[in-house]
């Protein structure tokens, strides 16, 4: 298969949701009746394109000449000698505009302009998501709104300097925790009021159906790509596959071509934080089983029901909540589920620098962490595909600010 | 008689002035009291609202204080518990219908829970003899609205506008209020930005008004003294009580 010529098309997955959007208990819809219709016919909207190969063409046009897929699947040489394994790196962080966020943003573009929507509107944590919205926001002419929480709004200044480059409209989001999960409701709020003529571009494999399948479904080109090239490298497919997750977008993108493979073991990692006993972003670990923004899934929150607020060094991984597929695959032992701390990813983002040369984003830093956190004896001489989910680009002044000592 | 629905968020700023302002409210001419368990993501509301629930969680608001407080309040006017999904489920339904039963509340509105993922829940609050409340949208289709009102029972909260809590926009409703009608003979109120300025218009047509941020924007009045802040809250629902019906 020659993946410069063909076009990328979902396939039905045996982890779909049920009409009214359940993987398993998890998923659904929770939000106000106001936005049921909306929900409704995007439902219907994207099952009738869902399997379109004209829609899936003018995506793969973007895809092939904006984007710059399909992107490179890498031998990283050095990491694999140090290791005594074969690391391969998907790398996302090619892609226009440094992340994988990308991909859902082009294909939900051409849905909302084939739906004859004029605006769109995203939520944004480490500001990827809000990039890549204002991106084909103005590559489609549509008018563009993204909030973000203003915590974010002050440790991601490049990419709110950018978003507003690119046209876009950013709001800070004052209340809560100002962070990704506020930075939500506010995007929800503002749907409730203008759902008509706005399209609402989630930016993960969260919230209320049809968004947790539809991106999911989107972002999967990733691991059907990496499928692809890894089988014309080594004939074979991976042992191990290693993603970050913040909603979770990427490590479903890279995963769901393989669930079905039982020699492939799928690593899911959440934020660690400062440990899960102090603050941290592990919903899947430290959370229990709960409904926000509109979705039921596990979620850090107090005995009372209360959500609490997450933390993690990376903007982007630093949510309380996680898309309900994953909620489904921990419950039923599909996916493997870990965490690093925000020490292990600062490490992991210098020593992916100096060694392959590449300055992966702290969110991916996570995935690259992991790598070193297991133990040799299960890596040795195992192939391990890692999602190199962005660039580190938009962290460059954070992590100045943290390392300046080290490299004075 | 039209009706008056008030809605108060629990908590703030205390718990004995939750209850002040309940009973101050019953006495007022209001005919049922919409009690607002205080959530960290109030999805549906606007500003107004959102900051009392924040607050009041600030103050360090636990949903025991929610049970107290309405064993106090429920003997003396119609009490419904009005809060987002995911206490309810955290805690479990079970646990909520038993401590309504326990104070004296006559159900549940939740504003983030819809007729399709209500429908376990819905059967077993009716067979405790208590209500789970039917939301409609002015962006309802007639085949959703029939659905949705078939078996809805107290009364329907018929959302004024599409938008969130004390946005006080306005939408013409006369056509979904009929439509209601032709499926179901449950009182309709309307909710979303009523204040006294409004409630008069939005009542047409319809059996009844929910009133919530016009409330609580006194309650967040720091300019005012308790005592003001009640005197206040009083005079509005007589007023919205007595327009209504004029
Ligand atoms: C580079 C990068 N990776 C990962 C994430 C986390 O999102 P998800 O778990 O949906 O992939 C983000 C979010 O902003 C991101 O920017």
């Amino acid at each position: 298969m020659d993946l410069h010529k063909e076009i990328y098309i979902p396939k039905p997955s045996p982890f779909d949701p049920d009409e009214l959007g359940h993987f398993g208990k998890f998923g659904g819809r929770f939000v106000p009746e106001t936005l049921m219709p909306a929900l409704e016919q995007l439902r219907k909207d994207y099952e009738a394109v869902r399997f379109d190969k004209d829609f899936w063409a003018e995506v793969d046009y973007y895809y092939k000449n904006y984007v710059g897929r399909p992107s490179a699947l890498y031998y990283a040489e050095n990491l694999s000698k140090e290791l005594d394994a074969k690391i391969y790196l998907k790398r996302e962080d090619l892609n226009h505009t440094g992340a994988h966020k990308i991909n859902h943003c082009v294909a939900q573009a051409v849905l909302a302009k084939r739906l004859g929507k004029k605006k769109i509107i995203a939520e944004t944590g480490a500001g990827q998501h809000g990039v890549a919205t204002a991106t084909v926001a103005a590559l489609f002419g549509l008018e563009c709104e993204v909030f973000m929480g203003a915590k974010d709004v002050a440790r991601q200044e490049l990419n709110v300097f950018r978003m507003k480059l690119l046209g876009a409209k950013v709001h800070a989001v004052e209340s809560g925790s100002k962070t990704l999960k506020d930075a939500m409701n506010d995007a929800i709020r503002h749907w409730v009021t203008n759902a008509r003529d706005t399209y609402y571009l989630i930016g993960t494999v969260a919230g209320p159906h049809p968004y947790p399948m539809m991106v999911r479904d989107i972002q999967s080109i990733i691991g059907w790509e990496a499928k692809e090239q890894l089988n014309a490298a080594e004939g074979c497919l991976p042992d191990k596959i290693i993603a970050c997750i913040g909603g979770g977008s990427n490590a479903l993108g890279i995963f769901s071509h393989f669930l079905e493979d039982e020699s492939v073991e799928c690593i899911g990692i959440e934020a660690g934080g400062e440990g899960l006993e102090c603050k941290h972003g592990c919903s899947l670990e430290k959370g229990s089983p709960g409904v926000l923004h509109g979705q039921l899934s596990y979620l850090l929150q107090d005995a009372d029901g209360q959500i609490q607020e997450a933390h993690s060094i990376s903007a982007g991984l630093d949510y309380p909540g996680i898309g309900p597929e994953h909620a489904f695959l921990k419950d039923e032992g599909i996916v493997t589920y870990s965490h690093i701390t925000d020490v292990e990813a600062l490490d992991a983002f210098v020593w992916l620098s100096q060694s392959e040369g590449i300055i992966p984003a702290l969110e991916s830093s996570h995935a690259i962490a992991y790598l070193k956190k297991m133990k040799p004896e299960d890596i040795k001489g195992k192939i391990i595909l890692v999602n190199l989910s962005g660039r580190g680009d938009k962290d460059m002044i954070q992590v100045k600010d943290i390392l300046k000592e080290q490299f004075a | 008689m039209k009706n008056l629905v008030a809605y108060i968020t629990t908590g703030f700023p205390s718990l004995e002035f939750t209850v002040d302002v309940a009973l101050a409210l019953a006495e007022s001419g209001v005919d049922t009291l919409e009690l607002g368990m205080p959530f960290s993501d109030p999805v549906a509301d606007g500003p107004v609202i959102e900051a009392a629930n924040l607050k009041a969680l600030q103050n360090g608001f636990k949903l025991h204080h929610l049970f107290e407080a309405s064993a106090k309040i429920a003997p003396h006017i119609d009490t419904l518990w009005m809060g987002y999904f995911n206490p309810f489920y955290h805690k479990g339904m079970d646990t909520f219908i038993t401590e309504a039963k326990k104070a004296g509340v006559n159900g549940f509105i939740i504003p983030d829970l819809p007729f399709e993922e209500a429908k376990p829940y819905k059967s077993v609050i009716e067979a405790a003899g208590l209500n789970l409340i039917d939301f409609i949208a002015p962006t309802d289709s007639k085949a959703r609205i029939e659905q949705i009102v078939t078996d809805a029972k107290k009364f329907i909260y018929l959302v004024a506008y599409a938008g969130i809590t004390g946005a006080g926009k306005s939408e013409d409703l006369q056509e979904i209020v009929s439509d209601i009608k032709t499926f179901t003979d449950t009182p309709v109120y309307v909710g979303f930005g009523v204040d006294q300025n409004t409630a008069k218009e939005k009542a047409k047509g319809v059996d009844g008004v929910i009133v919530g941020s016009a409330f609580v924007k006194v309650l967040l009045d720091e300019s005012l003294s308790n005592t003001q802040k009640i005197t206040k809250i009083s005079a509005i629902a007589k007023e919205i009580k007595e327009k209504i019906n004029s």
